[in-house]
């Protein structure tokens, strides 16, 4: 981060991924606590199973989510990260109902990767059922997805696009811009996979004002967890 | 930008495109685009050459045209159109002002690059010395390691560009750079994998590697910032932004 000129960072855990919601939310909340220039993602579950622990009652009771809310601003975990895929759940009022609603009304952002398997009939999904839903579209992808994006940007007041592949895509930043305005995007690197001083150059010398740069480059996700009431 | 280290992108296209939205991905915005970037020259091929038989290298001509300082063109050979061929490779004699070597997009086109098909298209270039710009990937049954190796073996005199540098299968196109003195890297997709460039350099040294973004799909600053962004010298920068492309091209630079 020192090397690239990055403040702080909102960051997860491969583990949330590859080996269970429990143990990569422990290894996030383990990070984050070294250092106060990192916030944390928790992985989500339907709730139903109990295996997201916190919010749970011992014998299985109904899932509180103002607990495990409450243990998220304890532990500085400001966002939510949801991998339907690869967890093999849905994300829709069924699975999720309760525990989105109390988090869209609290502006907890929930972020989607499409490189890690999110599908973008998932995504249209889970704002259909959620409207009000903070969203983050992460890592979207190699080519350019403005025709997944856009419509998402243009139904959704509150969808937001990280910049690590728009960033890849020629003119993609300023082009969105152009469309939508800059308070619709949250700069990213996808670090450690990608090199974060590549993401950092296109944004520093997109064909948009100095006034959008700052916002994408920290403004916007500063006042989305401004917003956010955990 | 450096006056003294201009860049040469060695791998582009230009034009709209089915699979996805590219919005500068015409003659005057890639130039300003360029100009941005301090982008000395863009080495492309136009997707209508390579996917619409009908329009063909006619718009790699015009666009080359329309920017003679700036733009350089590989001559599109599509194997699904074997007729068009010889018409293609003439032109290619007949524009010396726009071509600099072929394309050959194998994974779309569907025919494996050592197919009788390509023959007269890799011996022009074998005869002549040209470079060709190859899509390959690492598990291509059309453009793989594999077939590189074949191509190289038979045609030693064609400089065989790897663009994408046999994407995933890096341990084999380290091979086929360190075994073949006419195989390159190329590093479009290369450069949002971080580390591989690292592991190219440290393997074949950079004076084998081209600078390539696939434009108008990828953005020059972002693979400008991913090389600057690497663990190499300036030195190694130097020979992939400008003094590899100067050799295999003949472009020219001032130091």
């Amino acid at each position: 981060m020192d090397a690239a000129g990055i403040t702080a960072a909102l960051v997860w855990h491969a583990a949330q991924f590859d080996l269970s919601v429990q143990d990569g939310n422990d290894l996030v909340t383990d990070a984050v606590a070294e250092s106060d220039r990192l916030m944390g993602c928790w992985a989500i579950l339907p709730p139903i199973t109990g295996e997201l622990g916190i919010g749970t009652g011992s014998r299985g009771g109904p899932f509180k989510p103002q607990e495990f809310f409450a243990a998220m601003r304890q532990h500085r975990i400001a966002a939510l990260r949801a991998f339907p895929e690869q967890h093999r759940f849905l994300f829709n009022r069924a699975a999720l109902g309760a525990f989105m609603d109390q988090a869209a009304e609290r502006r907890i952002p929930v972020l989607f990767s499409v490189e890690r398997g999110t599908l973008w009939p998932t995504i249209y999904s889970a704002l259909r059922e959620f409207p009000n839903l903070t969203c983050i579209l992460c890592d979207i992808g190699t080519w350019g997805q403005d025709r997944h994006v856009w419509p998402l940007l243009e139904t959704y007041e509150r969808v937001y696009v990280e910049t690590s592949y728009l960033a890849l895509e020629a003119g993609g930043i300023a082009a969105t811009v152009r469309r939508f305005g800059s308070d619709r995007l949250l700069f990213g690197t996808g670090f450690p996979l990608r090199y974060p001083e590549a993401s950092t150059l296109a944004l520093l010398h997109a064909d948009v004002s100095e006034e959008d740069k700052h916002k994408i480059a920290g403004g916007n996700l500063h006042r989305l967890i401004q917003e956010t009431r955990l | 930008m450096l006056d003294d280290c201009p860049i040469y992108d060695c791998h582009g296209h230009m034009g709209p495109f089915f699979g996805a939205h590219l919005p500068e991905a015409d003659p005057d915005s890639a130039v300003r685009m360029m100009d941005r970037a301090g982008v000395r020259i863009l080495v492309f091929c136009h997707h209508a050459a390579l996917f619409a038989p009908d329009i063909g290298n006619r718009a790699n001509i015009d666009a080359v045209r329309r920017h003679p300082d700036r733009f350089r063109a590989y001559c599109a050979i599509n194997p699904n159109y074997p007729e068009r061929i010889d018409a293609d490779l003439a032109s290619f004699e007949l524009y010396p002002d726009v071509f600099v070597g072929l394309k050959l997009l194998a994974s779309y086109h569907h025919v494996p690059i050592t197919d009788d098909r390509y023959r007269p298209a890799w011996e022009f270039a074998n005869e002549r010395g040209l470079p060709v710009l190859s899509h390959t990937w690492g598990a291509s049954p059309f453009d793989g390691p594999q077939h590189v190796r074949q191509c190289a073996e038979r045609y030693p005199n064609a400089k065989i560009i790897m663009g994408h540098s046999c994407h995933d299968a890096w341990d084999k196109a380290i091979s086929l750079v360190n075994s073949y003195p006419n195989v390159y890297y190329e590093l479009c997709a290369v450069l949002d994998n971080r580390g591989m460039l690292e592991k190219f350099v440290e393997a074949s040294g950079s004076e084998r590697m081209l600078f390539g973004t696939d434009y108008p799909w990828f953005d020059f600053h972002y693979y400008i910032g991913a090389v600057f962004g690497a663990d190499i010298t300036d030195e190694d920068r130097r020979n992939i932004f400008y003094r590899n492309a100067e050799k295999l091209f003949g472009f020219r630079t001032e130091e």
